[in-house]
């Protein structure tokens, strides 16, 4: 029986001291959070021939920034076989240490050397060699502190964390409007309290004082980190108030952000972050700033926190990327090996068509398009992890030394797997999957609160998450532990899968319809004889050692045509399960770019299909879908639509100078920056649009944050838009666009010619003038 | 992303793009229609062809086209019916 805990280790932080770190620690008994600062600061290993590390020690020795440097032997990376000289260097202050690790590279020319553990935060590092972390139970204080269960607990008492919303209005103003540069300060809204007053520095002071007071763990923000923040301490400074006496956080910090803006790319995509300001001792959740928020909430993010070793402050602007990567250091570091700072393993060359043999993807079918009924659907629950845990895929496992006679070969690739030792995948994934499942099944028991039903259910999505990066991350050329073949490996034993079920389904009494890399659509061979969909799911997960799940019968599923060349999707589609849910992929409601009109018409449609009961039911009922449509085209044509229900939302793909062509978006960017916030790569503008054929960008459309309310919009595109989204939805049931716009009395665009804009005067001056400032939040 | 080889899907997109040149000048509807079912036939079983991940991507294109082709052949009137 484990020991009754004192209180809870809620965060790690590094104390500005340079040689420490900060120990947070909320009491069960008085719910006060204790600061403990206990000195701490972890060497880095450097491996190398002994010839070059002798003359670095020496080097390293008569450096003031070097506390210790010690030569032994280790086997610090997980390809290791034997021992290798190794160099345990301990640098003298904190912040020293990335610093040092450059120069002991710069030192071996970048080459003679491999570093390791130099990119690992000091309270990463202090959770993972003190046996602590995020939430952990804890008993004892300071560098005594004792977790008094492991991580891994399923079954845990979540710490109780006071939750607190904060929000700034600037007086005058509506919250979502650009703000002036020098915006006063109104009003403040923390948790139930709302702080005002006409002195703003007084309210500030405030503001400190009820912090103080109701002493929350987490600060909830919509837009906190480009706005609230960002402001907060903007105006603190403006009052002439010291960061001494302005601590959001449990201790003083600067008012600069720790992680600066960046804008990256990531699967096609141009995404933006905003800056992190810090808050020691407190956590602050950006809703606005944050992936995994809105699926994980506080109960994933603190489960995902407690695995991975990061502070929560961490796992909610990350990725569930960077969860898993850490979850895979911190059992790197328990098997005794270091973690690599710079990945050196690049993909070995091969022959061409070797390459083209093994950089493939899942299978992914065209559906037949149209309208189908009684379709079974059944999915493989994580099969690209279990794939890599059955398979022991790791980047050191395979094509292992050890292993010549290996059984566990790559379909197609002959990829050998080691069968003498569990590779680090594996091993960090196998403990996830087991841990989701129990959730699930806790999440089945009878009699189960709704409270603690929400918080498996984050749990479990926030697994999922993570679950799915693993797989993308063992092909990511930055990933610490990935590697390609790993990754192609994976794919090959997921098609040879797929391939394989193909005739089991049909000796089942299936006919197969459609399939994506791990999920099924199928049909009854004979309509009068359907096949057991249950036993047909137990059968294939016992031949195959992989679980398969029945999602569910459909009474009917529309699979969609593609504009260009009208073969189907694999991806778009939507059906009517028969418990009656609806299943949506790829059509406008889901999408983030949708307007209102079109969400609107979509669910008008989708809740008329839902009385079909199978394929002919949708046949009959398309006339009267079609009237609806007809009846909101009237309503649009009319223009008086609301146009809050208009808005467009386009995330900005490069750089707002970068454009060429003038469109939608770069009419709303200029808008915005003329108005004095300017958007960067990554965010996203919201407009309505007044004319599309204006080349004037403040005719053409008009932003969100400008909106009155009584703008005259553009009819006919509105009209193009919808009649777009009709013919996606009821194309398989003969619908086109022409036609519709025709029956709406819109003929086709005319023709643009080259863009000459009338404002290329005030164009000019617009470059990069107006002051990269905190902006109102989307 | 990393990927090193063009999948087969931008592969085929991409020769098809020289098939253009082929289709102006056919001189009929007929044929231009003709052509067309060609076209679909080449992109409906990406799928397969994926699967066997052959250096030669005309030999995929063929495959396809002419599976699509007996496919229709057997599912025409006349013909015995072809497996849904």
């Amino acid at each position: 029986m484990a020991p009754f805990p004192d209180g809870w280790l809620l965060d790690v932080t590094e104390s500005d001291d340079g040689r420490s770190v900060v120990l947070w620690v909320k009491s069960r008994r008085t719910g006060r959070v204790r600061r403990t600062a206990v000195e701490y600061r972890p060497p880095f290993r450097v491996t190398g021939p002994r010839t070059e590390l002798a003359p670095l020690a020496r080097y390293l020795g008569d450096r003031p920034e070097v506390e210790t440097v010690t030569l032994g032997s280790g086997r610090p990376s997980l390809f290791d076989r034997r021992p290798r000289p190794m160099l345990t260097v301990t640098p003298a202050r904190l912040p020293a240490r990335r610093a040092l690790a450059r120069a002991v590279d710069a030192f071996g020319g970048y080459t003679a050397f491999t570093l390791y553990d130099v990119d690992l935060g000091a309270p990463q590092l202090y959770h993972l060699t003190h046996g602590l972390y995020p939430f952990a139970p804890v008993v004892g204080a300071g560098a005594a502190l004792v977790a008094t269960e492991p991580p891994e607990t399923i079954d845990y008492a979540t710490p109780p964390l006071r939750v607190a919303r904060l929000e700034v209005r600037i007086a005058g103003e509506r919250r979502g409007r650009i703000p002036p540069p020098d915006g006063r300060i109104g009003a403040v809204r923390l948790g139930d309290v709302t702080l005002e007053g006409p002195d703003e520095a007084d309210l500030l002071r405030a503001l400190v004082g009820e912090l103080a007071a109701s002493d929350p763990d987490v600060l909830l923000t919509q837009g906190g980190d480009s706005f609230d923040l960002p402001w907060l301490y903007r105006r603190a400074a403006a009052c002439g108030i010291a960061p001494g006496e302005f601590a959001l956080g449990r201790e003083r910090a600067g008012f600069r952000p720790t992680r600066p803006a960046r804008t990256f790319e990531s699967y096609g995509r141009v995404l933006h972050r905003d800056a992190t300001f810090p808050l020691p001792g407190r956590f602050h959740i950006d809703r606005e700033n944050s992936f995994l928020y809105d699926d994980a909430e506080i109960a994933g993010l603190v489960d995902a926190a407690r695995l991975s070793r990061l502070s929560l402050q961490t796992v909610v602007r990350q990725s569930p990327g960077t969860c898993f990567t850490a979850m895979e250091m911190a059992h790197a570091l328990a098997l005794g090996a270091h973690v690599p700072w710079k990945k050196n393993r690049p993909e070995g060359f091969r022959r061409g068509d070797r390459l083209v043999a093994a950089d493939r993807g899942g299978v992914i079918f065209l559906p037949p398009v149209g309208v189908h009924d009684r379709v079974d659907e059944f999915d493989f629950a994580s099969l690209y992890p279990h794939i890599m845990v059955r398979k022991n895929l790791s980047a050191e496992t395979l094509e292992c030394r050890c292993c010549p006679r290996t059984p566990i070969r790559a379909p197609g690739l002959g990829y050998r797997s080691c069968v003498r030792r569990v590779g680090l995948i594996p091993r960090t994934l196998a403990p996830l999957l087991a841990r989701r499942l129990a959730y699930k099944a806790a999440l089945r028991q009878p009699g189960i609160s709704p409270e603690e039903a929400s918080r498996l259910t984050r749990r479990v999505r926030m697994l999922k998450w993570i679950l799915v990066t693993a797989f993308g991350y063992q092909g990511y050329r930055n990933a610490r532990f990935g590697r390609i073949e790993c990754h192609e490996a994976i794919n090959a034993y997921a098609r040879d899968l797929l391939a394989s079920l193909i005739p089991v389904a049909e000796r089942s009494g299936y006919a197969v319809l459609h399939g994506i890399v791990d999920s099924l659509w199928v049909r009854p061979a004979d309509p009068l004889r359907p096949p057991d969909p249950e036993a047909f799911a137990r059968a294939v997960t016992e031949r195959f050692d992989l679980p398969l799940g029945y999602e569910g019968r459909y009474r009917w599923i529309v699979f969609l045509p593609a504009v260009t060349h009208g073969l189907g999707v694999p991806n778009r589609y939507y059906g009517l399960y028969e418990d009656g849910e609806f299943k949506l992929r790829g059509i406008g409601g889901r999408r983030h770019d949708t307007t209102g009109l079109v969400r609107r018409f979509e669910s008008e449609v989708l809740s008329l299909f839902r009385r079909a009961r199978d394929a002919a039911g949708v046949h009959a009922l398309l006339p009267r879908a079609l009237a609806r449509a007809d009846l909101i085209a009237a309503r649009v044509a009319a223009g008086d639509w609301p146009v809050d229900e208009l808005l467009v939302r386009h995330r900005v793909g490069q750089d707002p100078d970068a454009f060429v062509t003038f469109t939608d978006s770069v009419a709303a960017l200029r808008q915005l920056a003329e108005a004095g916030a300017r958007r960067g790569a990554g965010e996203s503008v919201r407009f309505v649009l007044l004319d599309r054929e204006s080349r004037s960008f403040r005719h053409r459309v008009r932003v969100a944050e400008l909106l009155t309310g009584e703008e005259r919009y553009d009819r006919e595109a509105y009209l193009d838009l919808l009649a777009r989204d009709t013919e996606t939805l009821l194309a398989p049931l003969g619908v086109e666009r022409t036609a519709l716009l025709e029956r709406w009395g819109v003929g086709p665009a005319p023709p643009r010619g080259p863009y000459r804009s009338p404002e290329t005067a005030a164009q000019s001056t617009l470059d990069g003038a107006p002051r990269p400032g905190p902006r109102a939040p989307a | 992303m990393g990927r090193t080889a063009p999948t087969y899907r931008q592969a085929l997109e991409e020769r098809m793009k020289r098939w253009d040149e082929f289709a102006r000048l056919l001189t009929t509807p007929e044929e231009r229609e003709a052509f067309e079912l060609v076209r679909t036939g080449a992109r409906r079983y990406a799928a397969q062809a994926t699967y066997v991940g052959s250096p030669d991507l005309l030999e995929s294109i063929l495959l396809s086209v002419l599976t699509d082709l007996a496919a229709r052949i057997r599912s025409a009137p006349g013909e015995p019916r072809a497996r849904p």
